[in-house]
């Protein structure tokens, strides 16, 4: 049994067996490489809030654990009433936020302050804030999308030779 | 972008992908309608064919069912766990993270590790070792079958336990339009684990996800799981062996799981300790991992005397099947059978003593630290025995390229790559440098992929007629198995190189340069997810599509004696069941003579000095066959001037005599007599060619090579390519020279010998 099988296979063409689907995969493999984040770039600025960078604000306890009575003079310090409407969101937001991030939407001018890490003191209290993920947008080609499926469409096919192939010579072989 | 609803939507496509096909292709093999419709009557008989078999499955004892829950359940592990993989490497496709977030990465990265090493890997060994080790072992089954189906039954919740994250945030996702917030807060809090799969305090003493308690819960349920597993290997292994199953002959991969059994006994139960530990630091103020108290650096030696052991718990049943399926594809015995026992029972104790090399970086004392990177570099040593053995199991052998010994092939050569740049790791000063970069996670995935799958997936091809009674397509599975380590190779490989170039490893943001050689690891990635999943169709495919096996003897192994005890349980099944006539092969031949005449040409009969001498005579009697005949063609050279003949004279320089041409080409005759053909006789058994005049040619080729770099005067254009042709013409003759003439003195001294004994 296992050496009809090998005599059949023995008898096929290995560039159509093995070589094209060998191709294949690596288009399909390719292609879900360009694809996949080419989709993504079209249809992201739907999906999440990209370009909204998250940061973190630990509680006046953490804070307190984080830096003892004195908090060192390189941290800089921010008046909660000072922050721009997008950051006080973000700050509040993220008080209320089980793990204590929040996404800046909109101007976000103590973004550097934020990158350092400061101490926003807010209702008498500091809370220790910092950008945690920056969340930059996906830039893609324009035609990195559909290249991609083309690739993954051609590199079906190329897996799918072999029965195909089978079936050419059963049917070339039954006109003769 | 939302990994949650992304890994869970994948999964769920990938769920009722392998449904449908399974329904589909089922009803496709049963009895074709007449074009009636379903009856009540019928509807009630499914219902109650499935209650059955849903209780058939949810109370089974036997040990081959039991097994195949195992292997079902680690293959959906594993399946989920690669989602993982393909995940994080999609983010890597571009430096800045901004396909998935830092912390999503951070989780993808600690969930698939987890995944893999805990749920995937010792599962599906603990299943194939379930289903076949009674058999290759001729008991009934598990030395207890209850607690064997209870050790299995406590996975599926420790899986739930330890993923529960992806789940719960779906929920809250799903949840959230419809609640308010606080009444959903459990589902927002909860999320995917996010500080690596070794769990190091004080992060995961620190973090606030009360998903790492899950966790913590679902690893110790696990742990309690694979120990119950390992005594019951134990057990069976010493206790419920047929009386002809001594430890002299037991097969190889029952040796393996009794090693790895015996590991799994002293390493889990620690990590039990060490996981109870760390939840009673995390909720109810113990200090064991605090600064204050037994120290952060304690977790990491707890962990790691847990974590390295359950490397070798990994890789050691692979190697075991590696040992056991190999033989039967190259038609020879295992070589050094033996020895690979001793190397495996000496990776199970060495293992315990090595694991202070993940720490290398940790400043602990510099001379505790030179001792393991000593016991490091000195596991190699085992590792190398069974490489040793495996190669020389191969060589000249009889090999049918299947899918199995494809794969089998293919981990030699990962696990050789894998294994060495290993070797370098143990190094403290490499170690120091290459710790937290790429190079790390390439060497360990050429291990743990380029062995572990490689073998799980060719002992799934290597048995699947015993297991279905069915073939799978046979091509698709060759295909596969190249695919799977093409893929792998490039994806790791490409890891190594660029952790040698200093690329960091667990960051999701990399420098820009790194990128093309990023997106060549994901497309290997993207090669390896689809091998897996051309696996999975043929498994699921061939189930019922698959062309029934007709033979007691799928792999024609009786024909070198290796028709083991599972096939002959397999070929009386078949005899029962279906009254098929126990398969004959063709011709018999076995795969070990012990009394056969050693094949080397420096074997032979007489003391070893008479061997040595005539073997000299003969040698320097082709040699200068050859060198005759070599002289023509580099005589030819000369003359037609693409051989400069005072090159000649720099060999009587080499040797501190005069310049002279003539000096040279007397050296260059009496190397041609005596040197080479005794480097000849030295290494002819270790170059390609069946018979000796091939090996003659391949090695005047190889010769060859230095002749044209140490005799080239500057020819350049159509002058080289003549002295190179001309050269390698000429040492052509050379080898056919020397190789005829010496088989036929060789032939001619043993007609002698045998006329004289006769």
């Amino acid at each position: 049994m296992a050496a009809e099988a090998d005599d059949e296979a023995d008898s096929e063409s290995a560039l159509f067996t093995y070589g094209v689907p060998f191709v294949g995969v690596l288009l399909v493999a390719v292609g879900i490489a360009a694809a996949v984040p080419g989709a993504y770039a079209l249809i992201q600025e739907d999906l999440t809030p990209c370009g909204a960078p998250s940061i973190a604000v630990e509680s006046p306890e953490e804070t307190d654990r984080r830096f003892g009575d004195a908090p060192p003079p390189t941290v800089d310090r921010l008046d909660f009433a000072a922050l721009a409407p997008a950051e006080q969101a973000a700050f509040e937001a993220a008080l209320d936020d089980p793990i204590g991030e929040a996404h800046v939407e909109g101007a976000f001018p103590n973004a550097e302050t934020f990158r350092d890490g400061t101490l926003v003191t807010y209702e008498g209290e500091h809370y220790y804030a910092t950008v945690v993920a920056e969340n930059p947008c996906f830039q893609a080609a324009p035609l990195q999308f559909p290249l991609g499926v083309f690739a993954i469409a051609l590199g079906i096919v190329g897996i799918l030779t072999p029965p195909a192939y089978r079936r050419l010579v059963a049917l070339e072989t039954g006109l003769e | 972008m939302n990994r949650a609803l992304v890994e869970a939507s994948a999964l769920g496509l990938l769920a009722v992908s392998c449904l449908l096909l399974w329904v589909r292709l089922r009803r496709a093999a049963g009895p074709q309608s007449d074009g009636g419709y379903p009856t009540r009557e019928r509807l009630r008989f499914e219902l109650d064919h499935l209650r059955r078999q849903l209780a058939r499955w949810l109370t089974t004892t036997d040990h081959r069912e039991v097994g195949i829950l195992y292997i079902v359940f680690g293959t959906v592990a594993g399946l989920w766990g690669g989602v993982d993989a393909m995940m994080l490497r999609t983010e890597l496709l571009t430096p800045p993270t901004d396909i998935w977030s830092p912390e999503t990465y951070n989780a993808l990265f600690t969930t698939h590790g987890i995944t893999m090493l805990i749920f995937f890997v010792l599962p599906v060994f603990y299943g194939v070792g379930n289903y076949f080790l009674p058999l290759l072992l001729g008991a009934d089954d598990m030395a207890f079958p209850r607690v064997n189906a209870l050790g299995f039954w406590l996975l599926p919740p420790a899986l739930l336990l330890a993923r529960a994250g992806l789940f719960v945030q779906v929920g809250g996702q799903l949840l959230s339009p419809v609640f308010p917030q606080e009444t959903i807060r459990f589902f927002l809090t909860l999320r995917e684990v996010s500080v690596g799969w070794t769990l190091y305090a004080p992060l995961s003493v620190q973090s606030v996800n009360p998903q790492i308690d899950l966790l913590l819960i679902g690893l110790h349920l696990s742990g309690v799981a694979t120990t119950l597993g390992a005594i019951n290997f134990i057990v069976t292994i010493v206790y419920e062996r047929a009386e002809d199953v001594t430890w002299a002959n037991l097969d190889i991969f029952s040796w393996n799981m009794l090693v790895t059994s015996g590991l799994v006994l002293f390493a889990f139960p620690l990590l039990g300790s060490a996981i109870l530990m760390l939840l009673l630091d995390r909720n109810f103020g113990t200090t064991f991992f605090a600064v204050e108290g037994g120290g952060p650096i304690l977790w990491q030696h707890l962990f790691w005397f847990w974590g390295h052991p359950e490397v070798y718990i990994l890789f050691l049943p692979a190697t075991g099947l590696l040992s056991t399926i190999l033989p039967k594809f190259v038609g020879r015995r295992l070589f050094g059978y033996k020895f690979i026992v001793y190397s495996t029972l000496g990776l199970g104790i060495l293992s315990f003593a090595v694991w202070a090399h993940h720490m290398f970086t940790t400043g602990i004392d510099p001379g505790i630290r030179a001792s393991f990177m000593a016991n490091s570099i000195v596991i190699a040593i085992p590792s190398a025995i069974k490489v040793f053995n495996w190669l020389t199991t191969m060589w000249d052998g009889d090999i049918r390229t299947t899918a199995p010994l494809i794969l089998a092939a293919g981990s030699i050569g990962t696990f050789i790559v894998g294994g060495v740049t290993g070797v370098f790791l143990a190094v403290i000063p490499v170690d120091i440098l290459y710790h937290g970069t790429y190079y790390v996670v390439g060497h360990f995935h050429l291990i743990v992929v380029g062995i572990i799958p490689f073998m799980m997936i060719a002992a799934s091809y290597y048995w699947y007629p015993l297991l279905t009674g069915r073939w799978y397509d046979r091509r698709l599975a060759q295909f596969q198995s190249v695919l799977l380590i093409f893929g792998s190779t490039v994806t790791f490989t490409t890891l190594l190189i660029i952790g040698g170039l200093g690329l960091p490893r667990r960051q999701a943001v990399y420098p820009p340069e790194y990128q093309f050689a990023s997106q060549i690891a994901t497309v290997g990635a993207y090669v390896i997810g689809l091998a897996a999943l051309l696996w999975l169709y043929n498994m699921v495919a061939s189930y019922w599509q698959g062309d029934p096996v007709r033979t007691t003897d799928p792999w024609n192994l009786k024909a070198t004696g290796q028709f083991t005890r599972e096939w002959q349980w397999f070929e009386g099944r078949m005899v029962e069941k279906y009254d098929v006539t126990p398969a004959e092969p063709e011709t018999v031949r076995p795969a070990y003579d012990p009394e056969g005449e050693p094949s080397g040409l420096l074997g032979g009969v007489g003391t070893v000095a008479q061997t040595v001498s005539r073997n000299a005579w003969m040698a320097a009697v082709g040699g200068f066959v050859g060198t005759v005949l070599m002289s023509g063609g580099l005589g030819t050279a000369i003359l037609i001037g693409v051989l400069d003949p005072a090159s000649f004279g720099e060999i009587a320089e080499l040797v501190g005599l005069p310049a002279s041409p003539l000096l040279g080409t007397l050296l260059f005759l009496i190397g041609g007599t005596v040197t080479w053909p005794l480097v000849f006789l030295a290494f002819q058994e270790y170059l390609p060619g069946r018979l000796l005049f091939e090996t003659g040619l391949v090695f005047a080729t190889l010769i060859s090579t230095g002749f044209v770099v140490a005799f080239y005067t500057g020819q350049a254009g159509l002058a080289l390519i003549g002295y190179v042709g001309f050269v390698v013409v000429a040492h052509w003759a050379y080898g056919l020279g020397l190789s005829v003439t010496f088989q036929y003195l060789r032939r001619r001294q043993r007609a002698k010998r045998g006329r004289g004994g006769g």
